[in-house]
């Protein structure tokens, strides 16, 4: 048993590994304002002709042009604000227009079935979406428990995310404030129809 | 081994997507800023394993 366990923690297929790391990516991007370390690393990204790639592209342009402190003070606006920021990206607000309510409770809940809970110098609610999409690559590359196959991770995403993932990228896509930010409302809209076109072909795992 | 051929299907259909083509390079930035895959461990900044999880590695080592 635990040896089996042990192999399915090490046995992740390219696609998914591709996933979990599109996952981690905007995460990263999501959380909080870059480092200069991770604008510098945009700068080198090389991309295709698909949508997904001509945004990166088109985001890789941006990491070059603008400078660092115009970058971090565009993530402050959108996001945090004084008072509040244009886009709140947390699940709770976007199913009830309320910052810590029910859907957040659930998730709570499934986080607890997972065995995972916010370090404690995380200050916003679970259900900012660089959190959902930290524990999607996780729940895609067995980093907690166990490595879950693609039918629970299709309900994890149909549960937490797929109700609202998109509105929110629509949201950072076409925000009046975001420069910077637009390509990766739209890496983040794409990459989201993938998601849910491959789990619609997919719920054995 | 068994053949799972909505398996199949689903990956081939990631492989066509857009998607793999732009992670490659992703996956260099994720891995080059490493704080993506520190998130889940204790000292990253998303989360840190639950006493359970963590006994769970614990029993699974060998």
């Amino acid at each position: 048993m635990s040896t089996q366990t042990a192999e399915n923690l090490n046995i992740i297929n390219n696609e998914d590994q591709l996933r979990a790391d599109m996952y981690s990516f905007l995460a990263n991007l999501l959380r909080a304002e870059p480092s200069a370390e991770l604008v510098n690393q945009l700068t080198k990204l090389e991309s295709d002709e698909s949508p997904i790639g001509k945004s990166i592209k088109t985001l890789s342009k941006l990491a070059s042009s603008l400078d660092l402190p115009t970058i971090r003070d565009e993530y402050v606006r959108i996001f945090i604000g004084v008072g509040r920021g244009e886009i709140l990206p947390f699940a709770s607000y976007y199913l009830t227009g309320f910052l810590k309510d029910k859907p957040l409770a659930k998730l709570r809940n499934d986080m607890k079935e997972i065995g995972i809970q916010l370090a404690e110098n995380v200050k916003e609610p679970e259900d900012h979406i660089a959190s959902l999409f930290d524990m999607m690559s996780g729940l895609i590359l067995g980093k907690f428990s166990k490595k879950f196959s693609i039918g629970e991770q299709k309900d994890f995403f149909n549960k937490h995310l797929a109700p609202w993932v998109d509105l929110l990228m629509r949201d950072i896509e076409s925000s009046r404030i975001a420069v910077f930010y637009s390509p990766i409302g739209t890496i983040g809209r794409e990459f989201m129809e993938i998601e849910r076109s491959s789990f619609s072909m997919d719920v054995t795992g | 081994m068994k053949i799972d051929k909505s398996k199949n299907t689903r990956r081939e259909f990631l492989r066509g997507a857009a998607v793999t083509a732009a992670s490659v390079t992703v996956a260099a930035t994720v891995s080059k800023t490493a704080s993506a895959s520190d998130t889940m461990n204790t000292t990253g900044s998303g989360y840190q394993k639950t006493k359970h999880v963590k006994t769970y590695y614990e029993t699974a080592r060998f």
